[in-house]
């Protein structure tokens, strides 16, 4: 038994490791084989002052004159080591900028992760006990319109209403200048992204939970239930849902990218400080050692997740483990 | 059970329901696009420096920008580019997504594993910071440019579905003889292995589209996608930062509405061929 759990971890291990090089490998290779010029981007406009000779020099001092798979290589025994290189643009160490912020998208990201998914468990067997019922009805057509509707724009709206005309909400930043450690204050700040965030993703997973919970409804089981006594609500709750689980888990892993991408949309909308800003703003300027920590640490977490979801899945449901093969 | 069953009923007759409006909508949309030289009463690219940022009125229906543009010409100008880019990206995505999934399908085990794993890993990147990667790869963008890179963020999911159709049907005795008669590997794909997941991937390759379009206004109103000379429905709205502050509204949710609108169409249609598809196998 445990040595069945040990290797289970290594190979979970050994899964996240192989997939992490992958990722390293291809970013870093696109990143250095694009025609924007780094230079540029570290010196700035100097750069077209400065004769050949110098532009080779500064190119030998940032690594960037050696064959691709020797920058690789050196790459990642000083990654290793916990060094990333420095951001092009801010002349800093990468991790140093991202550390600044990346509580700010954490926070961000997990609470909206959270809402989402609470509502959507909610709001899901709501519809599902009012099937085709009027309620219903109306919340799948509105669903379906918010679904639709771009993240950039909701944002657009909610300024328009909160920050221009009624001017109630601030509309950009993290904190007002000064309140970095007031909690309201931030909260306050958190309000409109956050709205934005759960209104373009809640109706996505709403309707996945609804239709789970619908197939599940048409089970034999229920009418067992049924015949027992069990009210509609108890057997909802007590019975479909418990059925549902396993693939509400692994919507809820699948759907991190999808989240952490509208985040950094919303992010860059309400000039929030945190990941997503900061990749806008590397890709605009070329700053490759920063969007490939980005894509990296934003690829960590996904992995992760993914793995997590799996481990989870195996506990609540061991019928997993029979399908696989590995309790034998 | 009456309950259980005449509910399930509903559901297969509302899947039948074809979306008539959707399809109305869309096809005037789309018409007025194509035909957007005779509806326009203005040059949608001509800045009218004396009138900028006009609210709805009679001579300007939806207002102008604040270049002084006019709003409404300029929808049904820029229409063109977005619905160019949803449906090139689309090609481009499809394309790679059922070239893909055959290859992926018709291999040996090993290679199919590795092939699926490298589609997990893409997906597991958010595709928005995959086509910000793109992009600031290109550089100057324009509406080829962006399609592209829309296009080659979205197959994952549609080349998933493909792979496991094509590996159900890859030992069937007309494939094997279609081999051996010699039919090389696009002939077998397009004769053999097409029409028979192509109905399943219809839907997404619909939903595709508008992702599509969404994501070009997206990148476009983010000021890394269509610069704003270019006319679309994106960076028509990449000014409305400017607008917000002095609260013109019509300048944002006019082509808002029109986005939404396309894309709410397009969802439906999606919607109802995916219910079309599989009404017999399940409710989803």
């Amino acid at each position: 038994m445990r040595k069945r759990i040990i290797k289970l971890v290594l190979n979970k291990i050994f899964q996240f490791l192989l997939v992490m090089f992958l990722l390293s490998l291809i970013v870093f290779y696109m990143a250095r084989l694009s025609p924007g010029d780094p230079l540029k981007s570290y010196y700035g406009e100097s750069v077209e002052r400065m004769s050949i000779a110098q532009q080779e020099a500064a190119m030998e001092r940032l690594g960037l004159d050696e064959p691709i798979y020797l920058q690789y290589t050196k790459w990642i025994e000083n990654a290793a080591a916990g060094d990333f290189g420095i951001s092009f643009k801010y002349k800093q160490d990468v991790m140093k900028v991202i550390g600044d912020v990346y509580e700010n998208t954490l926070i961000l990201g997990g609470l909206a992760y959270i809402l989402n998914f609470g509502l959507a468990l909610l709001l899901g067997v709501f519809c599902a006990l009012h099937e085709e019922e009027w309620i219903d009805r109306i919340i799948c057509k509105i669903g379906v319109v918010t679904n639709c509707i771009p993240a950039f724009f909701i944002s657009l709206v909610f300024i328009l209403i909160f920050g221009v005309n009624l001017a109630i909400l601030p509309t950009s930043g993290a904190y007002s200048i000064g309140q970095s450690q007031n909690i309201m204050d931030r909260l306050v700040h958190l309000i409109l992204p956050l709205a934005v965030l759960v209104l373009g993703h809640l109706w996505y997973y709403t309707y996945m939970v609804r239709n789970k919970l619908l197939e599940e409804t048409r089970q034999d089981y229920v009418l067992l239930c049924k015949v027992k006594g069990l009210s509609k609500r108890q057997i909802m709750w007590k019975h479909c849902l418990k059925n549902i689980m396993p693939s509400f888990i692994s919507i809820m892993a699948i759907s991190i990218p999808h989240i952490l991408g509208g985040t950094y949309v919303v992010e860059k909308v309400f000039s929030y400080p945190g990941l997503g800003t900061l990749s806008f703003e590397s890709a605009q300027f070329h700053d490759y050692n920063m969007l490939l920590v980005l894509c990296l640490i934003t690829g960590a977490v996904v992995v992760t997740a993914n793995i997590t979801a799996q481990i989870i899945n195996e506990i609540i449901d061991p019928r997993m483990k029979y399908e696989r093969g590995d309790l034998q | 059970m009456n309950i259980l069953r005449s509910s399930k009923e509903n559901i297969i007759e509302e899947s039948r329901k074809i979306p008539y409006y959707s399809i109305t909508i869309l096809a005037i949309i789309i018409l007025g696009c194509i035909f957007a030289n005779i509806i326009m009463p203005y040059d949608p690219t001509y800045m009218n420096l004396a009138q900028i940022s006009q609210s709805p009125r009679v001579n300007h229906l939806f207002g102008t920008d604040t270049l002084g543009r006019d709003i409404f010409s300029m929808i049904w100008y820029g229409g063109r580019i977005s619905l160019f880019i949803g449906i090139l990206a689309t090609v481009i995505s499809t394309t790679i997504a059922i070239v893909y999934g055959c290859i992926s399908g018709l291999m040996g085990k090993h290679i199919d594993d590795a092939m699926m794993r490298f589609t997990e890993i893409v997906l597991s990147i958010p595709s928005i910071l995959i086509v910000i990667f793109i992009q600031a790869i290109i550089g100057q963008s324009n509406a080829v440019s962006i399609a592209f890179s829309i296009g080659i963020t979205s197959w994952m999911n549609i080349s998933k579905i493909v792979r496991s159709e094509v590996r159900q049907i890859r030992n069937s005795e007309y494939i094997l003889a279609a081999r051996s008669m010699g039919g090389g590997f696009f002939y077998i794909l397009r004769k053999h292995l097409l029409p028979n997941f192509i109905s399943s991937i219809m839907f997404m390759v619909v939903t595709n589209i508008g992702y599509a379009i969404g994501t070009e206004a997206t990148l476009s109103f983010l000021g890394i996608g269509l610069p704003v000379e270019i006319i679309s429905w994106g960076s028509l709205m990449a000014l409305s930062q400017k607008a917000l502050l002095s609260n013109f509204w019509w300048i944002i949710l006019i082509p808002g509405i029109f986005l939404i609108t396309t894309l709410v169409c397009i969802t439906n249609i999606g919607n109802y061929i995916r219910k079309k598809n599989n009404r017999e196998f399940s409710n989803l």
